[in-house]
């Protein structure tokens, strides 16, 4: 078997105010669960699935925020290197929408340029106590450029769809990134993590 | 957000610099409950590195006169009549004489702001008071430009390499579709090199210039637009690929949340020139500045060096004399004696005696070759990603996190004279076992009788490297050893763009020393012998071959070095609360990760110091069960990492 038992690998991060349901996510799409155990999250630092599209094996590694969120004090390491980002409010909490735009803020400082943005409202389970209309999401997510989708991740409603979704943007975007720069293929910002740079060795 | 914090921990670390960051992930990985907090808005302290707007700011911060803030005690209704109260500092006083200069053309300069990462749209869908003042406040003013808060965005300037409708377009700089390519990777660094010239004229700059060969002046403007592609650390260190950091990193896995870049040169300043040092085996050989007999008499050096306590008949009689004099005993010309004392084993001339020089040039040559042909690496978007890397692991394992969070005082039991909490600027007490504070945080009254020493620093945003040639993407490390009897030896460390820390077509040059008077007394000297500054009439004539880099601008500052400091020096310091030193002015990291480990091990005698965590990679979720190892992320050479059982 190949060392690399993928055809393209993702890293997905997702960010939003505390208690929106970003783990519940996580976990509903890696691992069928709801609600997660709640230790169990402890030492676990991202989540892997594989996922086929159209034939290709393309693995997401899907990060966390590990709390951080809780008292606004995400890395902005945590940012760096990301493909694509979800953030996430809750539809059951007008609070959770109105700290979009600082939100968009700290990816605008921290992440990548290309990085790909979906808004998620979640909790569509609890459409009685619904606080952001679907149209008033819809609005903002235009204004902003990003692709917007309501999930419930306890219903596991459009939880798959949005992982897959992303990886399709994924996939074409990085073709198109391929083509375009086809000749200048080593990417010049491209450091190397430590156990990979352990190639060489002399003396 | 007005999420409460709980008040119950096992440890409670302030600050988030190296060691304390260190610290806190040690601790969480060993279960222990922690809480991190820093006053500041931003991780890692004097560690820390910035957007060029994040260091306006900063810079801002530290010009602003201390103002003398009353003190005004409010934790004194808040603690017991057997309880005491250990104020801790307000206002960090670190960093001294601060002095910044513009030198690029401020010409077009209206507007200019930040570009952030994404398209520029009004983010006015739920305007709140508050936050419109948050946005204006986020907008850097600074003296020489006037900046409108106001201004609408980035649009206009067809020069804007950010502007929106390129923003889809793919840059190779970025780090995007980086996961396939990085894992495939063949390329070695002078690969990348070779092309990135040309490579950046395309990607960059397909609206701005016409195939020109030099390329155009940096302004002002771009470099406040392009904000966010600076990375500008505080202090400046390597990696020595052999150090104590290195081995953390990749015992506790936290290697995962960075990745890393070889410095791909040593440099020498002599005669007014600066040259290329060889240093590897590959170097020496390949080198067209050296005779075929200084070769040999370098190899025959280097590689008795390697293991020179297998021979002490050759350094015994002199070990405890100079290592320059000993240098000029050992059959090598001038030119390599330099090499050696100052870009190899980067040590004094004065004072360092051959014993300690053969051990620097041993631990040099050592690390040569892990990684590359030199022995250091450079974090990617600068070292201050380094504490929070640290930080992540922390809040993997539980640890919670809390910026912009003082703390007022300790709380100490008088009975036992044992620190039980602390209270933080909302009067919250939060009760813990074991403290950990960052020198800085302490007040004048606990070290009055501490004597700091001092590190002098700049940054210099120049237009092209110290050393051209075919590649223009180098990090470079260049020592200049003192040229007066009172002047500091300076090392200077050069970044390009693909280190992620400056734009493109510029490079972010580093100087750091031991203090003798100001940064700029110190520094300026050094400056001057390798930078110039812009001249108008300069720009067009683009004659002369051997121009010195131009700096479009500059930084001076003075850090307060607190490495070394003996604990018994803080006045009446409880034994449960442990200090961590800011930065020192060493090139490498062991300073700091020693520290870190001392002070764990003296909290937990008994438990590990950062083991290695389950890698995730382990946990498969999938059906098939296939899934390959991922080489990014696992360790070759360790043992295999624990697993979560399988639910």
């Amino acid at each position: 078997m190949s060392m690399e038992d993928y055809d393209f690998l993702f890293k997905i991060v997702l960010i939003g105010n505390a208690g929106v349901g970003k783990t519940c996510l996580v976990r509903r799409f890696t691992q069928g669960l709801f609600p997660p155990g709640q230790g169990a999250t402890i030492g676990v630092d991202f989540m892997i699935k594989t996922v086929e599209i159209n034939g290709e094996k393309v693995k997401l590694q899907i990060w966390d925020t590990a709390g951080q969120e809780r008292f606004r004090s995400i890395t902005q390491s945590y940012y760096r290197s990301a493909n694509a980002l979800i953030l996430t409010y809750d539809i059951t909490c007008e609070e959770s929408f109105r700290c979009l735009p600082e939100w968009l803020r700290e990816i605008e400082q921290y992440a990548s340029n290309k990085v790909i943005t979906v808004l998620v409202g979640n909790k569509i389970d609890l459409a009685d106590k619904r606080e952001v209309s679907q149209q008033r999401a819809e609005e903002f997510s235009e204004a902003q450029d990003m692709y917007y989708l309501e999930t419930s991740a306890k219903e596991s409603d459009n939880v798959e769809k949005l992982f897959l979704d992303l990886a399709c943007r994924l996939i074409s975007e990085a073709r198109q990134n391929t083509l375009v720069n086809n000749v200048e293929s080593p990417l010049p910002g491209e450091g190397k993590s430590i156990s990979y740079l352990t190639c060489c060795n002399f003396n | 957000m007005a999420d409460s914090l709980p008040s119950e921990f096992d440890v409670v670390v302030i600050g988030t610099g190296l060691p304390e960051s260190i610290i806190a992930a040690a601790c969480s990985r060993s279960g222990q409950r922690v809480l991190h907090v820093d006053s500041r808005a931003y991780y890692g302290g004097n560690w820390a590195s910035f957007s060029f707007s994040g260091l306006l700011s900063w810079i801002k911060e530290n010009q602003e006169k201390a103002d003398t803030c009353e003190e005004t005690e409010p934790w004194k209704d808040l603690i017991l009549g057997n309880e005491e109260g250990i104020p801790l500092s307000k206002k960090d006083k670190t960093i001294q004489h601060v002095e910044e200069f513009c030198y690029a053309s401020q010409d077009s300069v209206e507007d200019v702001e930040e570009a952030g990462a994404l398209p520029k749209h009004s983010t006015s869908v739920i305007p709140t008071s508050s936050e419109v003042l948050e946005e204006a406040s986020a907008t850097t003013e600074e003296e020489c430009v006037p900046l409108d808060g106001q201004s609408s965005g980035v649009k206009g300037e067809e020069t804007s390499p950010e502007s929106p409708s390129e923003n889809n377009a793919k840059c190779p700089d970025d780090h995007n579709s980086v996961e396939v390519t990085s894992l495939g990777e063949k390329h070695s660094d002078d690969v990348t090199s070779d092309q990135s010239v040309s490579g950046t004229e395309n990607e960059e700059s397909t609206s701005i210039m016409d195939a020109t060969a030099e390329p155009k002046k940096i302004t002002y403007s771009q470099i406040v637009k392009e904000g966010r592609r600076f990375n500008i650390d505080l202090i400046s260190k390597l990696l020595y690929s052999r150090g104590l950091l290195i081995d953390l990193l990749i015992k506790s896995n936290v290697s995962r949340y960075a990745e890393f870049k070889n410095v791909t040169r040593i440099l020498a300043f002599r005669e007014g020139r600066v040259e290329q040092v060889p240093c590897s085996r590959a170097d020496v050989f390949n080198s067209k500045q050296l005779t075929m007999v200084e070769k040999r008499m370098l190899m025959r050096f280097l590689t008795f060096c390697l293991d020179y306590e297998a021979h002490p008949d050759e350094y015994q009689a002199q070990k405890d004399c100079k290592f320059s004099d000993y240098l000029k005993t050992q059959k090598l010309t001038p030119n390599l004696q330099h090499f050696i004392l100052h870009s190899i084993a980067m040590v004094s001339e004065a004072d360092c005696c051959t014993i300690d020089g053969l051990k620097a040039t041993q631990k040099f040559l050592q690390c040569l070759g892990r990684y590359g042909n030199t022995p250091f690496l450079f974090p990617l978007y600068g070292q201050g990603e380094i504490p929070q890397c640290f930080c992540r692991m922390c809040a993997v394992f539980g640890g919670i996190y809390c910026l912009r969070h003082s703390v007022q005082c300790l709380v100490v039991d008088k009975e036992t004279r044992r620190c039980k909490a602390i209270i933080d600027h909302f009067g919250q007490r939060i009760n813990a076992s074991y403290f950990v504070v960052e020198d800085s945080y302490l007040s004048e009254k606990i070290c009055r009788n501490v004597c700091y020493r001092q590190i002098s620093r700049a940054v210099l945003i120049t237009d092209r490297s110290i050393l051209k040639t075919s590649s223009d993407q180098q990090i470079s490390i260049l020592n200049i050893p003192s040229m007066e009897p009172d002047q500091p030896a300076v090392c200077i460390i050069e970044l390009c763009s693909s280190a992620m820390t400056c734009m493109k077509n510029t490079y972010l040059v580093h100087l750091t020393c031991s203090s003798v008077k100001t940064a700029k007394e110190d520094l300026e000297p050094v400056v001057w012998q390798l930078f110039t500054i812009v001249t108008e009439t300069e720009s067009e004539g683009t004659g002369a071959s051997v121009q010195k880099p131009q700096i479009l601008w500059s930084v001076y500052f003075n850090m307060k070095d607190s490495s070394g400091v003996d604990r018994t020096l803080y006045d009446s310091l409880p034994s449960n609360v442990y200090v961590c030193s800011g930065p020192d002015s060493a090139l490498g990291n062991d300073c700091a990760v020693r520290q870190a480990e001392a002070i764990f091990q003296e909290m937990f005698p008994s438990e590990e110091f950062c083991p290695p965590p389950p890698n995730p990679e382990d946990i498969i979720y999938d059906g098939d069960g296939t899934q390959a190892e991922d080489p990014r992320f696992s360790n070759e050479s360790e043992a295999n990492p624990e697993t979560l059982p399988e639910e």
